[in-house]
């Protein structure tokens, strides 16, 4: 296999970027832009599963690239799920903008310049390209939220997203900078390496042990702010509501998966070492308690939400919570069989909230028309009955945000669990469950609203709008998550058999075919 | 030349990018906010071309700064972007003032 048949992901999704800003110049209407946006975000996708298929890239060609790029079945999962991710949202963006009047050919660039960013920080074996790829990714987001040049929340929500993610983004770097310091490595697999044979006196020497840790909070505080895990949240809802809706879409699934992956990445293999991954005396215990209190400070700030959009970022934010949970799980005590069901469990989760968070805010999208918007749940009210095309997918979506069968976040949440219980947090998943209770309220109210309120006399009422485009998001993210609520085993397969290859030494089995020059001369 | 201890430059580099965080916590101008932000930064290319001292074989630590003073002028360039159209809008440019979207 070539290099370039491995990197072929990244390749067709730098094309099409580039492409796309220049057909931006020479095309007469934007709407075929949304198009060739979703063809390359499909085709990069059909790439990774391409090279799946095929069983991962051979360890001879990942070699080329490692440690900068790991190009193994964990990166393939993830960069078919960012693929996934962007497809939809840009079938959104597809009709949101022209419906809006925002109808510019930036906005594709963007989205496909920023999704390389997010797979290459989902591959990134080194601080370096984690970095590059962080960046690239957040620059291009910064400018998606802004987007809307007109109206101030949008430049408002910009601003802050902005601020704060440069900050944690400098917080993390120092962090990276404190552990090539203490290690002499930059790379995951150098720093793993240094912190478990302690050839350096990295656990020995407490200079170092304390520049360790201390580089550990800084890392962990940054990808905490990406993911949007509490107390580093504050951006979460203004960013996501000042945002054009196809944005948020594609913040509130891309830039997660690629967080949670760098996240796995970080924690699980560079700080996998026994010191730094014990509950008495490294990560385990802080993530366990950021996920406690996402989840609760989430779901209680968004009970009290009457903006719908807003509803929706908490709800994103409680999942980070969730997620967390598993990333607690997929540590499971350093036992490998509870870790490896925790990994599956997490990925999986990864995966069907792409396609049901993306849908939600597709389904958002489609229930309001330019001046007749859907922003609170008042809006909503009597859809069900008006317009009960538009009200059936924003159901559908939000029962499986709230994980109710047979939808996608059912398994999700089932899986997420069972991993934590059988990983020995029977706590943290109690907790969890009295979460999703809690989740379940606010979620519900939306179908309340839908199907059992009139509107109030007199009040505005949300118009649907009419978009081919809003109907193909819808209905491929739809069939996904009917797909994964019915049958999840396929997927939950791949989840763990991508989670099995996260951190494996990339070895060259074949035997070395002549001895090199110097070895034999050495022999008498 | 080697008179000068790499801790030296390490603490000058802890505190350039404590006075960054400081003045990026504190301060209420966006523009003072972006230049706390750039001051991190070099703090924390000093301390990555500090550290290349103690690992002579390579030059990853080289290598890193140049690729964040990069990144940097990337970040220096949308952010301005992003205080200007908030500029136009709101016609200021303190962070407090940011306030229409709330609980």
């Amino acid at each position: 296999m070539s290099l370039w048949f491995a990197l072929s992901p990244l390749i067709v999704l730098t094309f099409g970027g580039l492409g796309l800003m220049m057909a931006d110049a020479f095309s007469k209407t934007r709407s075929d832009l949304a198009l060739g946006s979703f063809l390359t975000f499909t085709s990069a996708g059909l790439f990774a599963l391409a090279l799946w298929i095929m069983g991962g890239v051979p360890a001879a060609v990942m070699l080329k690239v490692a440690p900068y790029i790991v190009l193994d079945k964990f990166t393939l999962f993830f960069t078919a799920t960012i693929c996934l991710g962007g497809a939809i949202s840009s079938l959104l963006a597809g009709g949101y903008l022209p419906e809006h009047d925002i109808d510019r050919g930036e906005f594709y660039a963007l989205m496909i310049l920023a999704a390389i960013g997010a797979v290459l920080l989902a591959a990134a074996g080194d601080f370096l390209s984690l970095f590059i790829g962080l960046e690239t990714m957040s620059l291009g987001v910064y400018c998606m939220t802004g987007f809307r040049r007109t109206n101030p929340r949008s430049a408002e929500g910009a601003l802050k997203y902005f601020l704060l993610g440069s900050f944690a983004a400098a917080l993390m770097l120092y962090g990276g900078a404190l552990i090539y310091g203490a290690t002499g490595s930059t790379s995951i697999e150098g720093i793993r390496t240094a912190l478990t044979s302690g050839e350096f006196g990295t656990l020995r020497d407490p200079s170092r042990l304390a520049t360790v840790v201390i580089a550990m909070v800084l890392v962990l505080v940054g990808l905490a702010f990406k993911i949007s895990a509490v107390p580093f949240h504050m951006w979460t809802p203004d960013a996501y509501q000042g945002a054009p809706t196809p944005a948020t879409a594609f913040m509130s699934v891309v830039v997660k998966a690629a967080a949670v992956a760098t996240m796995m990445r970080v924690l699980l293999v560079a700080f996998g070492d026994k010191a730094s991954s014990s509950w008495s005396s490294g990560w385990p215990p802080v993530i366990a308690g950021m996920a406690v209190l996402t989840m609760l400070v989430a779901n209680f700030i968004a009970l009290r939400q009457e903006n719908v959009k807003r509803m929706l970022a908490y709800s994103s934010i409680a999942h980070a919570g969730y997620l967390l949970v598993g990333m607690v799980a997929a540590w499971g005590q350093g036992n490998e069989i509870v870790a490896g069901e925790g990994r599956a469990a997490l990925l999986f989760y990864m995966l069907q909230y792409t396609v049901t968070q993306a849908g939600a805010f597709g389904a958002l999208i489609l229930c309001g028309s330019k001046g007749k918007e859907a922003v609170t749940y008042e809006d909503l009210a009597g859809l069900g009955r008006r317009h009960p095309g538009a009200a059936l997918p924003f159901a559908l979506f939000i029962i499986s945000l709230a994980g109710v069968p047979p939808t996608a976040g059912f398994f999700g949440k089932l899986y997420l669990f069972r991993a934590a219980v059988d990983g020995g947090f029977t706590w943290l998943a109690i907790i969890g469950l009295l979460n999703s209770a809690l989740g379940a309220y606010y979620y519900l109210r939306v179908l309340v609203f839908l199907y059992m309120k009139e509107p109030a006399p007199g009040a505005a009422q949300a118009t649907p709008m009419k978009s081919g485009y809003i109907y193909g998001a819808l209905a491929i993210a739809a069939a996904l998550v009917l797909y994964f609520g019915i049958l999840p085993g396929k997927a939950l397969e791949m989840a763990a058999s991508a989670g099995k290859s996260l951190g494996a030494k990339i070895e060259v089995r074949e035997v070395p075919t002549k001895m090199p020059d110097t070895a034999t001369a050495a022999l008498p | 030349m080697n008179a000068i201890p790499i801790p030296a430059f390490l603490v000058v580099a802890g505190i350039i990018f404590g006075i960054g965080a400081f003045g990026f916590l504190v301060r209420r101008n966006v523009l003072v906010a972006l230049m706390s932000i750039e001051l991190m930064l070099n703090a924390i290319n000093l301390t990555f071309v500090a550290f290349n001292r103690a690992y002579p074989h390579n030059h990853t630590g080289h290598v890193f700064a140049f690729f964040v003073i990069a990144i940097a002028a990337a970040e220096a360039a949308v952010g301005l972007a992003l205080v200007l159209s908030f500029f136009r809008l709101r016609k200021t440019v303190r962070s407090d003032e940011g306030d229409l979207l709330k609980n």
